[in-house]
């Protein structure tokens, strides 16, 4: 008689709060269930507050894994990006956060992981890491990875440089990596402010762009972050 | 059961003094032994502190009424099952998990409701909640053959009825017994009596316990501490008899038997599904405790024997 195989959940001897902060986290219905709750509660929100647009829905995947990457000057980025994608790739549907900021009080890592389903981004320690659970997830298919290259929200306005790290993710890959430009949002809720203003926002999303020719070295991936920054800032004008 | 009844219930007030009592000496003892007598008692210090909670927002239900206590065993019948689901790995199968969780949401509603044509006295739909799982195991066998799958699916439709019989319909029998015209009563003295059972074999295990009561199952139980217990539950009934004054010689015996012999096959047959899958504890929910299983087990063991034992002499409800 053959042994019945149990695959008991990897997260089984850590609390709540643990489980929370760990990644890949586990499925969870409870929290698949408040995750979509609030995503149509704040998309209602987005809409009415800050009469979201959306442009250029056709340029997402409709399968297979990809990068949206934008601008950030703002806590609403993530959400605006997250409210172009069908409900049914939310669970999928992984932004980068920081993990010094996000993850560390309770109630900003029940915001970060169950509401806006974060990515913990390690940016000022292991770094290497964090990049590595990047190109897991990107490995597999049906995965979206929301990044904000530039690191941190802008305190002025402008957008500011963006990292290599993109670069270093897509480089000599065939990922599909679609440039976005959020305009209003920093007029919204810009970096210091407690509450957003009911300003409106816009979405632009550009077309796909691969760099599967692109060697995998630093110098290619700069060129890489710059092409792509260069191209949100193409949506922007 | 509402507030005003629990306030002008004698028994709701004579176990609201025993629990704060031996919590105050509980704590009091504790803290003799971690400050004044500098003993290692962390970990019982731990467990102690989620007592310290756990207790209020029991009470806090039963205070509240019917309806709170009804859905309050139905959300933990529900995180119950999520915590077997989740170390046996069912949880994957969301179809499979979906079905036992409406079938809980169902244990809750038969509850809740009367019957509709009447022909039950008293609250609650017991027809219904009696067959449920009749219902539910057949949406359960439907599953695999409405998606056209075979493979591994015997060991998923048996994790599903066997978590939905036992952490939801027999645990729901406590949400049932909120209809019983002695709620407090019954209630009240199933939840002292199973914990006291509990804390009785963990005492009387560590002070003589010296021969293995089931090793392969849970090697730290021993004979002396299943006696103790079993002694210690034989006597709770006629010392806590205002719980139910109209019980006889026969019914405080069963009692006795059901709760301290019940309690630990229930803490064993939990122990059981822990040693098959390898795992220590079903969750770490509750600090000092582990999981929600591991501090309900006992219970689901007891609770639907005494209610059906009590069905059978008095009209419940």
């Amino acid at each position: 008689m053959t042994s019945w195989n149990y695959e008991p959940a990897a997260d089984l001897d850590q609390s709540l709060v643990e489980r929370l902060r760990r990644f890949p986290r586990e499925p969870d219905m409870t929290i698949y269930g408040l995750r979509s709750f609030a995503a149509l509660v704040l998309r209602g929100w987005l809409r009415l507050f800050h009469r979201l647009e959306i442009e250029g829905l056709e340029h997402l995947p409709k399968e297979g894994s990809f990068v949206m990457v934008a601008n950030h000057s703002s806590h609403l980025d993530a959400l605006c990006l997250l409210a172009a994608l069908p409900l049914q790739k939310l669970h999928r549907a992984f932004p980068a956060a920081a993990k010094d900021y996000f993850f560390v009080s309770v109630p900003r890592l029940a915001m970060a992981a169950v509401v806006v389903n974060a990515l913990p981004f390690a940016r000022r320690t292991h770094i290497r890491q964090s990049m590595e659970i990047c190109r897991q997830l990107l490995a597999n298919p049906g995965n979206i990875l929301i990044l904000f290259p530039e690191g941190t929200r802008t305190g002025t306005g402008q957008i500011g440089e963006f990292k290599p790290g993109i670069g270093l993710l897509v480089a000599g890959t065939n990922i599909p990596v679609i440039p976005c430009y959020l305009n209003g949002a920093y007029q919204a809720w810009p970096k210091g402010k407690r509450l957003p203003r009911p300003r409106p926002v816009r979405l632009h999303i550009g077309r796909p762009r691969t760099y599967a020719n692109c060697p995998a070295d630093r110098e290619a991936s700069e060129q890489v972050s710059r092409d792509l920054r260069q191209a949100v800032l193409d949506l922007a004008a | 059961m509402s507030p005003q009844a629990a306030l002008q219930s004698e028994v709701f007030h004579a176990y609201f003094f025993i629990v704060l009592g031996l919590l105050v000496i509980a704590g009091l003892v504790l803290a003799v032994l971690k400050w004044g007598l500098k003993k290692p008692v962390d970990s019982i210090w731990t467990t102690y502190k989620s007592w310290l909670v756990m207790v209020p927002i029991l009470f806090g239900c039963v205070f509240a009424g019917r309806i709170p206590v009804i859905v309050f065993f139905c959300l933990l019948a529900g995180f119950g099952f999520k915590e077997f689901a989740r170390a046996t790995g069912l949880y994957r199968d969301w179809w499979m998990t979906s079905v036992v969780y409406l079938g809980i949401i169902a244990i809750g509603a038969t509850c809740l409701v009367r019957q509709p044509q009447g022909l039950e006295s008293g609250r609650g739909w017991y027809g219904l909640f009696i067959v449920l799982p009749v219902y539910v195991v057949t949406l359960i066998l439907l599953i695999p053959i409405v998606r056209n799958q075979a493979a591994g699916q015997l060991q998923q439709m048996s994790l599903a009825i066997l978590g939905f019989i036992y952490m939801g319909w027999m645990f729901g029998h406590l949400a049932f017994l909120a209809n019983a015209k002695n709620a407090y009563g019954y209630l009240l003295y199933l939840l002292f009596a199973t914990e006291v059972n509990d804390v009785g074999a963990f005492t009387f295990g560590k002070l003589f316990g010296k021969h293995p009561f089931r090793s392969n199952i849970s090697p730290q139980k021993t004979w002396e501490g299943a006696a103790g217990a079993l002694a210690v539950s034989m006597a709770l009934p006629w010392l806590l008899r205002f719980s139910f004054p109209y019980f006889g010689a026969t019914q405080l015996i069963l009692t006795g038997l059901i709760v301290g012999v019940g309690g630990q096959l229930g803490d064993l047959a939990i122990s059981v599904i822990k040693r098959d899958v390898g795992i220590k504890d079903m969750g770490a929910g509750i600090p000092g405790h582990g999981g929600i299983l591991d501090r309900i087990d006992s219970l689901i063991y007891v609770v639907p024997i005494f209610f059906h034992m009590t069905n059978y002499f008095f009209d419940m409800r």
